[in-house]
């Protein structure tokens, strides 16, 4: 490992560096992936959703990019981890009465909480999408897999309850990460306070999918 | 052993008690410091880490000194009685700094800087120290500045000046009202820098006890660990004291509540001569007393008075709110007083003024030990805006302690005890009658006289330990031969034995009363006699009452807790023993001075006007007082002052 | 004068640093004008009339400058007031009747030494690592040799307004001391005087810190809310710019000849 990576990982700041900017290329692949799923409602049939899932299997750099992301993922979730570990114990006992000036937030206060409830969400998406499929042979459409998947007991209702976790994560992060990198400046700010409604935005439009297969088709 | 004296600038003054020569240089005034700095002899940088400097206080000077002197290359210890050095007293200084920069370009120098000084103080302070202060105070501004002070500035990027305390010129320098804060944080980043080097030994949450002196030279101090209990001793080849003034012998005042006599108490006892401890500086604008459950006193900026019209009703007793009260029954007593100075007349009389109000029964407040400070006019004036650009936080701090809103009634005032000018006996040199004890800061007598001017306290701490010990150390270190000692000494294990008996002692005593309530009713004696003015009688019934309080609190205080951990009751215990003693020592020096100079007022010795009539005859010199044993008399030795530059005149404001 | 009020306090009793502490309830009569430290006067002087232990809390200045006092009042680091320190705060901010729980600033790097008194050490041995500007006495230059603009000295000036007396640590959930060590920097780091050595104090302040056990900060901003003197969490984000630009840039230290 560079000395510079070295040095960066064995921060305080360098663990936040990363996890922030871990964070925000998950973002970015949200983005791309809640754009790319909006093809789900061009048409009654499929056939667009399908296509663009085919364009995106067929590429030959897909395992790369997949690689990419676990890496991501790895990252992001294993310095939120130790850096909740060692917070807990900069803290060892706890006030007796919970209180403060009322800067902190739900969002603010759950991060690791709700961080976990998304990583379950990931496992079963995965499960259901990536790993279900490749047991399934190539046989089926993706489209026809989603749609059953999704109406199937109680995965709709996880996948809400995963985006809405989702939701509340990124209101938080989205400000959060911008002063982690130094980011922050009178108009700056003023920017991040609107950016951090993409977390809405995200959470909404992944569970309006579950919603979608479940009363309308 | 004996001790071979160092070698000093001139031959032993005649008729002056030999303890007590000042060591001044001759010659001109202007060359004097720079005459001496080479006459002291100097020490070999490969010497120097071989002595030990043993620096107790971590105020402006404490921090100072030790940084310095660490970076010289000497081997420092510094004891801190609080858990960090950045804690100490002189970071609630508000006011600014003083510097003969003359930057503003109106006619300030040096030798300005020096006359105002010396004038300031009555006549009472020693020329040749004054204008070595004068001196220093450029190189102060360029090293705080250098450190990353952010003192105020222009648009153009140069430092920013202003008038402060009636002064004619702009020679002040400040941080907004944060400046002795921004000074001490300044100091004690250079002392933390030697801590981190490993040059300097911080002992944090350490008290001095006591003095260790080996046969004849101070040679160390015991001091109690305040976490743990432990008595430790601590040698070196010299030892600074830095430790503060003793204005909580008066119980309420604006000093912080730690800052205590003891240290200068113990070393007093162990031979160090006390000189004019009656020279106490009352500041006029303070939150008056509210209750009887009252801790402290809050200082609010003498600057108020710039706008603020002070007055009491002309009835006396009158029980209306200001506002019922129409011009006509208002009293302006300063402007009526002072035509020409009016609200700005110097500290002393300000104070002097609002108490002769309140003693004629004109104090107003539930108390009745108030004045008004009226911002009513100045608003009209100027508009409430102008008011609050101005005094902004003053006025927010006083809503905030006093629940009133001051831009719709007056605010209520009244002096209380800020400074204390007296201190251990120092020579030019800062060294005490103790060889190698020396005194630095508020803790010493020596440049302010009988009265400090505005913004000049900041000044001399630094002064003290950034310029003037670096150079007159050498003075102990080069010229005496210091054999080597150790903790191990028996004197070290003798004396430490003395501080854990006393210890013991009191918390032996069992009695029915805290500390802290012997120590408020001190106050009261003290404040009522020995406060703003005094007579003969009120003195002796103080002198009096101080030793039955004495002989109470020996008998009736409890000191609950053991001495084996932290303590607070019992280090507060230790401390209002020593003020008991120092109270008394107090009033017999304001007992024996018959005049009236500066702080000093005796009600016997005024001018046909009221104003302080001072006698240079027989009063123009420093009392030192010599500690002669439990129970006995001190001795009153004079240091004779001489005036060859500044001729001594008649203060006038009116 | 006002009217007295009868307030109950539940305070943090602990001998010392190894053994377990415990909320102690205390009724007083108390008076609108009095600060909150000086309740805790009042209730010594009858603890010690009555031959109990008084309770231990830090306290110096009583006017706001000093940092030394510190206590949680109702889970609010310094009291419910914004830029409020604890010896600052007057009981008619308090109804009768009311209920305050009183307890020592909580981190493990700020073990509690008893009662309410904890040891903040910590601080110092950041500011020791670097806080400061190297310049031996008598070596500085003329003090207007220098120009600072305005804009910068203010802004220094309202980082280094921090009286170090932890509050940020206290209330933050992480025990993070991101804003104390970031308000060092700042004051530094805006002025000409700290440019030489912006990025070795970057690095060296922040690894102290880090050895000293404290949290990471995430952003909550609660120090931010919390500082008796208003520090802005601005300066968090300055701190996080010169770090990673040390940690990118900064070489290794030259071992050079001589001293």
């Amino acid at each position: 490992m560079p000395t510079w990576l070295q040095k960066i990982l064995s921060s305080s700041l360098g663990k936040k560096y990363i996890t922030a900017i871990t964070g925000l290329l998950l973002v970015l692949f949200l983005v791309a992936h809640l754009a790319g799923n909006l093809t789900i409602y061009a048409d009654k049939d499929g056939s667009a959703f399908n296509s663009y899932a085919h364009l995106i299997e067929s590429n030959p750099l897909l395992p790369l990019a997949e690689a990419g992301l676990l890496v991501l993922f790895l990252a992001h979730i294993g310095l939120a981890v130790r850096v909740t570990i060692e917070n807990r114990r900069a803290r060892r006992s706890r006030y007796a009465v919970a209180n403060d000036k009322g800067k902190k937030t739900t969002s603010s206060a759950t991060m690791i909480w709700t961080g976990l409830i998304v990583l379950g969400f990931l496992i079963l998406h995965i499960w259901n999408f990536r790993i279900g499929k490749e047991l399934a042979g190539e046989s089926g459409d993706l489209y026809t897999l989603v749609k059953s998947e999704l109406r199937q007991g109680w995965t709709p209702w996880a996948y809400v309850v995963g985006m809405g976790a989702l939701g509340f994560h990124l209101w938080h992060a989205l400000r959060s990460a911008f002063q982690t990198l130094g980011a922050a400046h009178p108009y700056l700010d003023e920017a991040w306070e609107k950016l951090r409604w993409l977390a809405v935005v995200l959470a909404l439009g992944f569970a309006s999918f579950p919603l979608y297969f479940l009363f309308y088709t | 052993m004996a001790t071979q004296e160092a070698a000093t600038t001139t031959s032993p003054a005649q008729n002056v008690h030999p303890k007590l020569q000042s060591k001044s240089p001759s010659g001109p005034m202007a060359e004097r410091w720079t005459k001496h700095k080479f006459d002291l002899k100097l020490i070999n940088p490969a010497n120097r880490r071989k002595f030990k400097v043993l620096v107790v206080g971590t105020g402006l000077a404490g921090s100072a000194a030790s940084a310095t002197l660490a970076e010289m290359g000497y081997k420092v210890t510094t004891l801190c009685i609080h858990d960090s050095p950045r804690r100490a007293h002189s970071i609630a200084a508000q006011g600014g700094i003083n510097a003969a920069k003359n930057y503003p370009n109106d006619g300030d120098s040096i030798f300005r800087l020096f006359y105002d000084t010396v004038k300031g103080g009555d006549f009472r302070a020693r020329e040749s120290n004054v204008h070595r202060l004068a001196e220093c105070s450029t190189q102060i501004i360029d090293q705080c500045v250098a450190q990353g002070v952010p003192f105020a500035r222009e648009y153009g990027g140069l430092l920013a000046n202003r008038s402060f305390g009636g002064a004619q010129v702009s020679r002040t320098f400040y941080a907004r009202g944060q400046t002795g804060q921004q000074l001490l944080l300044g100091a004690y980043s250079a002392l933390s820098r030697q801590v981190g080097l490993g040059r300097i030994n911080l002992r944090p949450r350490r008290e001095m006890l006591d003095l260790v002196v080996v046969d004849g030279v101070a040679r160390g101090v015991i001091a109690r660990n305040l976490a743990t209990g432990e008595i430790e001793k601590y040698a070196a080849d010299v030892v600074l004291m830095c430790t503060g003034g003793y204005g909580n012998v008066f119980y309420l005042s604006t000093n912080a509540k730690n800052c205590n006599v003891t240290a200068t108490w113990r070393a007093h006892k162990r031979g160090a001569y006390f000189a004019n401890p009656c020279f106490t500086q009352i500041h006029p604008t303070c939150i008056p007393v509210s209750g009887h459950y009252q801790s402290k006193l809050t200082l609010m900026s003498e600057s108020l008075r710039n706008d603020g019209r002070v007055w009491v009703p002309s009835k006396m007793s009158d029980t209306r709110s200001p506002e019922q009260i129409p011009e006509t029954e208002r009293d302006y007593y300063l402007e009526r007083k002072y035509p020409s100075f009016g609200n700005l007349v110097p500290r002393d009389i300000a104070s002097r003024s609002a108490k002769e109000q309140t003693d004629a029964g004109k104090g107003v407040g539930s108390t009745k030990m108030a004045v008004f400070l009226d911002f009513r006019d100045a608003i009209t004036r100027d508009g409430e805006d102008a008011i609050r650009a101005r005094y902004g936080n003053l006025f927010q701090m006083y809503a905030r302690i006093t629940g009133e809103n001051p831009y719709k009634t007056p605010m209520r005032i009244y002096p209380a005890v800020h400074y204390t000018m007296g201190g251990l006996w120092v020579d030019y040199n800062l060294e005490s009658t103790i060889p190698g004890l020396f005194v630095l800061g508020e803790a010493n007598f020596s440049d302010h006289g009988a009265n400090r001017l505005g913004a000049s306290a900041l000044m001399q701490g630094l002064a003290d330990g950034y310029f003037v010990i670096p150079a007159t150390i050498a003075a102990h270190l080069a010229g005496r031969a210091l054999p080597a000692v150790t903790e191990d000494h028996p004197e070290f294990r003798a004396v430490a034995q003395q501080v854990t008996d006393r210890t013991q002692r009191l918390l032996g005593i069992k009695g029915k009363r805290s500390a802290d309530s012997i120590h408020r009713q001190l106050g009261n004696i003290v404040w009522n006699q020995i406060g703003m003015a005094r007579t003969a009688s009120g003195l002796q019934s103080a002198m009096r009452d101080i030793a039955a309080l004495r002989e109470e609190f020996w008998n009736n205080v409890n000191v609950p807790g053991s001495g084996a951990d932290l303590n607070q009751q019992l280090e507060n215990a230790g401390r209002v023993a020593d003020f008991l003693e120092f109270a008394e020592l107090t009033a017999r020096d304001a007992y024996e001075r018959e005049e009236s100079c500066g702080g000093h007022f005796r009600e016997e010795h005024q001018t046909p006007d009221g104003e302080a009539q001072r006698d240079d005859v027989k009063f123009q010199h420093a009392a030192a007082w010599e500690y002669n044993g439990e129970g006995k008399p001190e001795t009153r030795n004079i240091e004779p002052l001489t005036f060859e530059v500044v001729k001594p005149a008649q203060r006038n404001y009116k | 004068m006002s009217e007295s009020m009868h307030i109950t306090l539940n305070v943090w009793r602990q001998k010392n640093a190894q053994e377990e502490g415990r909320l102690e309830a205390h009724a007083c009569d108390v008076s609108p004008d009095m600060s909150f430290l000086e309740v805790l006067d009042v209730l010594n002087d009858k603890l010690v009339s009555e031959g109990k232990e008084a309770i231990a809390f830090e306290h110096d200045c009583r006017e706001g400058i000093c940092g030394s006092c510190s206590l949680v009042l109702n889970g609010q680091a310094h009291g419910p007031h914004k830029n409020t320190t604890t010896c600052q705060l007057h009981m008619r901010s308090f109804k009768s009747g009311d209920n305050i729980t009183v307890e020592p600033f909580r981190a493990a790097a700020f073990p509690v030494l008893k009662d309410l008194v904890v040891d903040r050490s910590a601080f110092d041995r950041i500011q020791q690592s670097g806080g400061y500007v190297s310049v031996n006495t008598g070596s500085a230059p003329a003090a207007n040799a220098v120009l600072v603009p305005k804009d910068d000295a203010d802004s220094a000036m309202d980082a280094a307004q921090c009286i170090g007396c932890g509050a940020c640590v206290a209330a933050c959930p992480n025990a993070s001391a991101m804003l104390f060590v970031s308000a060092k920097i700042a004051h530094l780091g805006l002025l000409p005087q700290g440019q030489p050595e912006r990025k070795k104090r970057a690095l060296a302040m922040v690894s102290a810190m880090d050895r000293e056990g404290f949290g990471n900060c995430s952003n909550h901003f609660e120090c931010g809310a919390a500082c008796p003197k208003g520090i802005s969490v601005a300066n968090i984000a300055r701190l996080n710019r010169d770090w990673l630009g040390a940690v990118l840039t900064e070489r290794e230290e030259r071992k050079d000849q001589g001293d």
